[in-house]
């Protein structure tokens, strides 16, 4: 404990109160290049779309701030926030959860390492295939899998995927089930920890569990903590999967309509990107607030050395 | 600092330019659709959605056109349908459409009330519209104005398992005469005799509004009047959903949910074509699709109700239609090239009934000979079907129907909501669309 | 006897993860009328003419699109390796005016759904006549607006220990040199990352590729697969599951190849 205490103090030796403007602007330059001429007018044009009706076609008229009073009585924009809270609130901590655990389980050495990982991996890299909505069936559906091997022990099953009592459980199971891009990642992270430090704590007597909470733990918050924020984003914006399985509709009866699935349906298949543009404003806003808390509750639990 | 200045400028310029663009994206065409023919070099894009087949049968022709006209190139963009229509959105808000599109039904009234298409009754020098019935014309019409030309034609069909029936001891009913009861009770007993591995009846009211229409039509109503608003009865709306819910009730369709599984999953997938059921409601068109997926002997039966209702609940409806972007720079090109899609027999032997049994009736009989067994029952069927007038296309703003249909449906197959308040709902949800875009 | 258990957990539950992949291999191998027919893996009747059908289904051979595809995802990695590093390394490790404002506005380039910015931005590109070329999809990566990579170098660099460019900057290094020379090598694991998530994510993206190539001569992969399925005739999905399984093994050779690298760290370098 004390070796690592040492470096720790070692680490917060930064130099403070020096800028460097320059080195910065340098290194920043393409991504600057990319804000200004890439990034800034399409965000600043949706901005402005948000005050719009803006039906694609015809050039967009301004409207105030209609769009944003008509949200307070759009009942399946309710309902879909309602469904996208659901699934941002079981799935991600599903998802890390796994995802952590694996890849910790695959960090020692282990024969055949290569081939867990890949196959664990596999599932990721099927992504967004509009093969995915086939198979899902295969798994989910009336006649799938699951409700063959609950044949054997007798019991009827039922259409899990086509189901409103059960659609989005499976495509929280789905995203689960592709865990495999946050478990590289902590993989990845695993790798970073300089071995010294186990050496180090073992030297002090150590055990297993210790080291885990002491080591693994601190040294890898940084990357528990990216994949936390981006999970929460990505499955704010969590589109294809739901798209793909339920053919763009968001069903079994609204089951599954996500809140960038109902945005993309008033965009595109009503024409009404005035009022989706105001939406997908509003959902900034949302995952800006859950990344700002996460942020500052970070303060708490992540621990950088620098 | 010196570039947070430099950054301000650019970006009210670059958010300028954007929606600059954003707004000329509404200027008007290029040239006229009535003049000469260039002798210049000119390109075209052309595009539509499909699946493989129809890709290669499209090029094939494309080919054969720019060997007859040699200084016009057109360049073919296929895509799936929901990505189709992503794309054309995007393509015609930034004003860079192709000058041909495969249009459909629901979205004609949203891309030319808002400007989007050539009228072709401009275009009349180059594109020829004599051979075609003025009934399947009409159904491309807005306001008098010609906006698209009927590709194909398809009408509403109930399609039948004769195996199963045979297998199960089932007599086929007279579709001459038949009721919807009769579908029930002819459905129940095949539900009956296979013990429920094979249904009767797939339900329907899923993937497309024809089986709607035709509910409204027999009971002498219709889905929307003719200023565009919806004016189905709620009542009518509600025995509608009633059926529906009572095939499922008794077992002579699969449990909703299994229904709505092999709805969404596509026509392979479907009740029909993995025989595991005997009757289904289908475009007559799909008639040869079904019968190379099921391996088994289909018949296209006439709708029931139709010897009782009010008024024919049938009609011929375009499979598709061209259209030509009213900002295309070559107007008078484009349209000749629909002429070609439309009434060159040389392009409709390769075409075929790929996008429904031709609307040109010159062409259905030129190609007749070269149908296959099932294509020749699927054009028969049009002929031997009595048609009312088709109704009014889809008004812009209700391009969402069959979604909130399919919503509505499934609520009610699954008892959240009573056919009366689904029909209710119905009614509200599609009407405030149509406001909307008004 | 741990260690066999903790085996035939894994294998089981790899097992369950590739049961759909395996699925979808034994469904390219069966007519196209028996597919949907017949549950479960077994094969009774191998026929290899869905791979023949399908490479030559559309209108050039698949293999053209898969070409695309990699100079696309070619152009993606290195954009996103050199611009989102050096982004990274800026954030990480450099001190300078309105950090935190900058390092906010990256984070919320990422929160605004496609589908809102897509039209705005198919104006800009076509503005520029960058539609039906590869730009639009490969020079947003070369300008770093990936901010998920930059994010998570950002995380890796702060990882790393302090000291070593501590020691590198007292022995006259100036940053460049301390980024190429000390931080690079030593951030491999997120390096292979980025690369092996940008393969895998640019081969599959849809919508922004369906958008702005609209040549077919131009389509890639994704495109290209959506255009076996059309709900309303008959797919086939034979020749769609064929080639789903060709364009799998570019993207699983990848990952074999990359995650090689994801060992090299720290770890295994030791430093002193």
């Amino acid at each position: 404990m004390s070796a690592l205490g040492e470096m720790r103090r070692l680490g917060s030796s930064a130099q403070k109160g020096k800028k460097d403007n320059k080195a910065a602007f340098f290194f920043l330059l393409p991504w600057f290049a990319g804000l200004l001429f890439i990034t800034v007018g399409p965000v600043a044009a949706s901005l402005v779309l948000g005050f719009t009706e803006y039906n694609l076609i015809q050039p967009p008229e301004f409207n105030g701030v209609d769009n944003f009073t008509r949200m307070l009585d759009d009942t399946r924009l309710h309902h879909a926030l309602g469904v996208t809270f659901k699934y941002v609130a079981v799935s991600v901590p599903l998802q890390l959860a796994c995802a952590l655990g694996l890849a910790l389980l695959l960090d020692k050495g282990l024969r055949g390492l290569a081939f867990y990982r890949s196959a664990f991996y596999l599932p990721s890299l099927l992504g967004s295939s509009v093969a995915i909505a086939v198979l899902w069936r295969q798994i989910f559906g009336a006649e799938g899998l699951i409700n063959q091997v609950l044949a054997f022990a007798g019991i009827q099953g039922r259409g899990w995927i086509s189901d409103p009592d059960t659609a989005l459980s499976t495509l929280i199971v789905l995203n689960v089930w592709t865990f495999g891009a946050p478990m590289i990642i902590f993989l990845a992270g695993l790798r970073q920890i300089p071995e010294m430090y186990y050496e180090a704590a073992a030297t002090d007597g150590a055990g297993r569990w210790t080291q885990f909470w002491r080591i693994t733990l601190p040294l890898l918050s940084p990357i528990i903590f990216f994949n936390l924020v981006l999970q929460i984003i990505h499955a704010f914006q969590s589109f294809t999967q739901a798209f793909v399985v339920s053919g763009g509709t968001g069903g079994p009866s609204d089951s599954t309509l996500f809140y960038t699935l109902y945005l993309y349906q008033r965009g595109f298949n009503n024409f009404d990107m005035g009022y989706a543009s105001a939406l997908a404003w509003l959902l900034l806003v949302i995952i800006a607030a859950f990344t700002a808390i996460n942020f500052w509750a970070a303060k708490h639990w992540v621990f950088y050395d620098d | 600092m010196r570039f947070v200045k430099s950054r301000r400028v650019a970006w009210t310029t670059l958010l300028a330019v954007t929606l600059g663009a954003a707004l000329a994206a509404c200027g008007g065409g290029g040239s006229d659709a009535g003049q000469e023919l260039s002798k210049e070099p000119v390109t075209l894009r052309f595009t539509w959605w499909g699946s493989d087949a129809r890709h290669k049968r499209t090029q094939q022709v494309i080919e054969l056109f720019q060997k007859k006209y040699p200084n016009i190139t057109v360049k073919g963009e296929f895509k799936e349908w929901n990505g189709y229509w992503d794309s054309l959105a995007t393509t015609v808000a930034a004003n860079d459409a192709p000058d041909i599109i495969q249009m459909d039904e629901l979205y004609i009234a949203s891309y030319a009330e808002r400007g989007a298409l050539l009228d072709l009754g401009t275009a009349k020098k180059h594109l020829e519209t004599n051979d075609f019935d003025p009934a399947a014309l009409q159904t491309g019409q807005i306001d008098g104005k010609q906006y698209a030309i009927p590709v194909g034609l398809s009408s509403y069909s109930m399609v039948v398992n004769e195996d199963l029936l045979k297998e199960y001891g089932v007599a086929m009913p007279d579709d001459n005469t038949w009721t919807w009861q009769d579908l029930k009770a002819a459905g129940a007993q095949v539900s009956k005799a296979s013990g429920g591995k094979v249904t009767g009846v797939q339900s329907w009211g899923f993937n497309d509004a024809g089986g709607l229409n035709i509910w409204a039509r027999q009971a002498g109503a219709s889905l929307y009047d003719d200023k565009g608003n919806v004016s189905i009865p709620p009542s009518v709306l509600a025995n509608y959903w009633t059926y529906l819910a009572d095939l499922a009730k008794e077992g002579i369709a699969p449990p909703p949910s299994v229904t709505i599984e092999r709805a969404s999953a596509g026509l392979d997938q479907s009740g029909t074509a993995t025989n595991t059921s005997a009757f289904a409601t289908w475009w007559n068109t799909q008639l040869t699709s079904l019968t190379a997926a099921s391996g088994k002997k289909l018949k296209l039966l006439k709708l029931p109700g139709e010897a009782q209702a009010k008024s024919p609940g049938a009609y011929y409806k375009p499979s598709m239609y061209w259209s030509v972007s009213s900002r295309s720079k070559h107007p008078a090109e484009a349209a000749l090239f629909v002429n070609y899609l439309a009434n060159s027999e040389e392009a409709a032997n390769v075409l075929l009934t790929d996008r429904g049994v031709p609307a040109n009736k010159k062409i259905r009989t030129a190609i007749a000979g070269q149908l296959k067994e099932t294509d020749k029952a699927a054009a028969g069927y049009l002929d031997a079907i009595k048609v009312g007038p088709a109704p009014r296309v889809t008004p812009k703003g209700a391009s969402g129907i069959e979604a909130i249909l399919k919503r509505h449906t499934e609520q009610v197959l699954f008892g959240r909501l009573t056919p009366d308040a689904a029909a209710a709902s119905f009614i509200k949800e599609l009407q405030s669309e149509i406001d909307a875009a008004k | 006897m741990t260690k066999l258990l903790r085996h035939v957990g894994l294998l089981l539950l790899a097992l369950l993860m590739l049961y759909p992949v395996l699925w979808m291999v034994v469904s390219s191998l069966r007519p196209n009328n028996e597919i949907f027919r017949r549950p479960g893996l077994v094969l009774d009747n191998l026929q290899t003419q869905n791979y023949g059908e399908g490479w030559n289904a559309l209108a050039s051979p698949f293999g053209h699109y898969m070409v695309n595809s990699s100079i696309v995802v070619l152009g993606c990695i290195v954009g996103n390796l050199v611009s989102c590093s050096m982004a990274a390394y800026a954030f990480a490790r450099l001190d300078f005016t309105g950090k935190r404002l900058w390092f906010a506005i990256m984070l919320g380039t990422i929160m605004l759904p496609i589908h809102v910015i897509i039209v705005p931005q198919y104006i800009l590109f076509s503005q520029l006549d960058w539609i039906n070329t590869f730009l639009p999809l490969i020079v947003p990566k070369v300008l770093a607006t990936d901010a998920f990579f930059i994010f998570l170098m950002v995380q890796f660099i702060r990882g790393l220990p302090r000291e070593l460019d501590e020691a590198a900057r007292i022995d006259g290094c100036g940053h460049a040199r301390i980024f190429l020379r000390i931080v690079l090598p030593l951030m491999m694991p997120a390096l292979a990352t980025t690369a092996i998530f940008t393969f895998i994510w640019t081969w599959n993206d849809f919508f922004s590729q369906l958008i702005y190539l609209t040549d077919p001569e131009m389509y890639t992969v994704p495109v290209a697969l959506r255009s076996f399925v059309d709900s309303t005739v008959e797919t086939s999905w034979g020749s769609m599951f064929a080639m789903s399984v060709v364009s799998l093994a570019p993207i699983i050779l990848a990952f074999l190849l990359g995650q090689r690298y994801l060992i090299k760290g720290i770890a295994t370098t030791g430093i002193k």
